[in-house]
């Protein structure tokens, strides 16, 4: 086993004995960033990954609810799209916001900063500071005292391919900014794998900026098996962009902040929608955010995955018998509607099939070797032949595109065709929760368990041997 | 250790020998103690009825986080002994079988899954591992197919 039991001379502590461990549980994403209480079914948090940015001011808004029309905001997102944190500036105080605002309950003011002891001698002539050193050294050390998170663990979860270098500045952020006392690192795969009983699984990720399979034995990931491709939720995000472009009449994306009142209409009839005016120019970054808000709705209610029956998509006919099937409306936040027939699975297909969906532009283009069924096959070629038909009757499925309706009937269907007489078993949660986020609910029945106290990197392990400590322990 | 931090019992390593070595029982079925700090011994038997253990498993309770009963997971070390097809003789194999019915309650999965390694990495001699999910994973002839990589009788 990867982690070392605490040497002898380190007793472990028994400051979190007990269940109850006050630890909290962040799982970050490209798309959305989840935080909670360890022990709880759901993250208390949930927000979008994306933050406004003024820039004349320079000054960063943590939290959707500041994602509106605003003169010279910006939307950035501090994650790339690896779910690897790019901006270290911004990335602490977005998990600040989430982790001590959003979670904590306010906490008073220190009685010396308050207003209400001040000493109006002070300002006075006279007496002043004879105890000044005094004072200051003991604001200091109220500073210290006040770091944000000095009572709570912390677990944060991460993506298998998480640079080592991302993991050490992380690792500094929950020791020195937020003074935790003490902390861990999981990978998504392993918590995933978890969660869903096994120690040993083929997890597949299918989440927002990108799709990956990682094979996990014995709760370690088998590095070597890694597979990520950008077909996410993103990715279909574009397809939906290209489909809309290329439907007869053009669908126009006008995502709603826009509309100031519209008039229903007939299908196919166009839009009688008044726009709203703004005083000032709104940044795209911010009308794409938007965009995507409805483009997820549309995912959510629309498009499904064709299952394979009675023929694979790309087939003759495929088409002709689903538009005789029945379709769905979807209404437009500016009134449009049309009834979405064969395009609503031919959006989706991409994920399996390279050869089918709709044009994109060349960078947002996927080849073969990044559908599914291709990095399914890549991550088990690169394991141990013995160990192929255990991975094969554990599959777990996770992330929140693998929610779009008929995803788990095709892959099944894919792997019956691609190993067959290996008996296959996919595991997909049925609770919707438990699949958006399947890592953290991992990481919060772990951080919550009694025993886990062994587990945490402690403030004296972290400052005995620095920041280095994580990637001996966390493997 | 295990990603869990739980431990194991000395019984559960006192039982596994007295398997192994004295051929005392046939299967053994080991839980996590209420408390789910430590890895005891459930059940030791000399049972030889393949029927009788499954539906131990597929009985086992746990308590879940709420302190209601539901379907548990478990971990099994049964003793496989099957001839060759082959007219070879005899095999023996000891297996390990970690048992998490898909019906059980996400935390009690949880850490059964997250403290498996400790039991395994304690108990020395396993032949064969297996994880089963469902009552059709646990069919004697499945799984000694798979014990016996399709070689017996």
């Amino acid at each position: 086993m990867a982690q070392q039991p605490l040497s002898s001379a380190v007793p472990p502590t028994d400051i979190y004995g007990g269940d109850e461990v006050s630890a909290l549980v962040l799982d970050p994403g490209y798309c959305s960033t989840r935080a909670g209480w360890a022990g709880e079914d759901v993250p208390k948090s949930i927000l979008p990954s994306f933050y406004g940015h003024i820039g004349s001011t320079n000054t960063n808004l943590f939290g959707d609810e500041y994602l509106i029309p605003r003169e010279g905001l910006e939307v950035r997102n501090y994650m790339n799209r690896d779910s690897v944190v790019e901006d270290w500036d911004v990335a602490p105080k977005f998990w600040e916001n989430m982790l001590v605002k959003r979670l904590q309950p306010e906490r008073p003011t220190a009685p010396s900063k308050n207003g209400l002891n001040d000493d109006p001698k002070k300002d006075g002539e006279g007496d002043v500071s004879m105890d000044g050193a005094a004072e200051e050294a003991a604001a200091e050390a109220q500073e210290e005292q006040e770091k944000a998170l000095q009572e709570n663990p912390l677990l944060v979860t991460e993506a298998p391919w998480n640079t080592s270098k991302a993991r050490e500045k992380t690792t500094e952020v929950i020791m020195e900014t937020w003074g935790c006392p003490a902390f861990w690192l999981s990978r998504t795969p392993t918590l995933s794998a978890f969660a869903a009983g096994k120690a040993t699984a083929l997890v597949i990720d299918v989440g927002g900026s990108n799709t990956n399979v990682t094979a996990v034995h014995d709760g370690m990931v088998l590095k070597r098996s890694i597979q990520r491709s950008p077909v996410g939720g993103l990715w279909l995000s574009s397809q939906i962009r290209s489909m809309f472009e290329h439907a007869e009449p053009k669908v126009a994306l006008t995502p709603t902040y826009l509309i100031e009142n519209k008039t229903p209409v007939d299908a196919l009839a166009p839009a009688q929608a008044r726009l709203r005016k703004f005083p000032f120019s709104i940044a795209d970054s911010f009308r794409r955010y938007e965009e995507e808000r409805v483009l997820t709705e549309f995912k959510e209610s629309v498009v499904e995955v064709w299952r394979g029956n009675p023929g694979p998509y790309r087939a003759q006919g495929t088409e002709d018998f689903i538009k005789t099937q029945p379709g769905r409306v979807f209404e437009m936040p500016d009134g449009y509607n049309q009834m979405w027939r064969e395009q609503r699975y031919r959006a989706s297909e991409g994920m399996f099939d390279e050869s089918v969906g709709y044009p994109l532009p060349e960078a947002e283009r996927i080849t073969k070797e990044q559908t599914i069924p291709s990095l399914i096959r890549t991550a088990l070629e690169a394991v141990d032949v013995d160990l192929r038909p255990n991975l094969l009757g554990n599959v777990v499925v996770t992330g929140a595109t693998s929610l779009i309706n008929g995803f788990n009937d095709r892959l099944n269907n894919e792997l019956i065709g691609m190993y067959p007489g290996v008996k296959i078993k996919i595991h997909a949660a049925g609770l919707t929760s438990e699949r958006r986020f399947g890592a953290w609910v991992g990481g919060s029945i772990l951080s919550s368990l009694g025993t886990f106290h062994q587990m945490w990197i402690s403030r004296k392990e972290y400052e005995e041997n620095g920041p280095g400590i994580v990637e001996k322990r966390c493997k | 250790m295990s990603q869990s931090g739980a431990t194991v019992s000395q019984d559960c390593i006192t039982a596994f020998n007295e398997l192994k070595l004295n051929k005392k029982y046939k299967y053994i079925i080991y839980k996590l103690s209420d408390d789910f700090k430590e890895i005891v011994v459930e059940e030791a038997s000399d049972d030889k009825e393949w029927d009788s253990f499954r539906e131990k498993l597929i009985n086992a309770t746990t308590k879940n986080k709420n302190g209601a009963m539901g379907k548990g997971p478990r971990y099994a070390i049964y003793d496989f002994e099957y001839s060759l097809a082959s007219g070879d003789g005899i095999r023996n194999k000891i297996t390990f079988l970690a048992w998490s019915p898909d019906d059980a309650g996400i935390q009690p999965k949880m850490i059964y899954a997250s403290s498996k390694e400790a039991l395994k990495r304690s108990l020395t001699g396993i032949a064969v591992e297996l994880q089963a999910n469902d009552s059709d994973d646990i069919e004697y002839d499945s799984i000694l197919k798979t014990v016996s990589k399709g070689l017996a009788a």
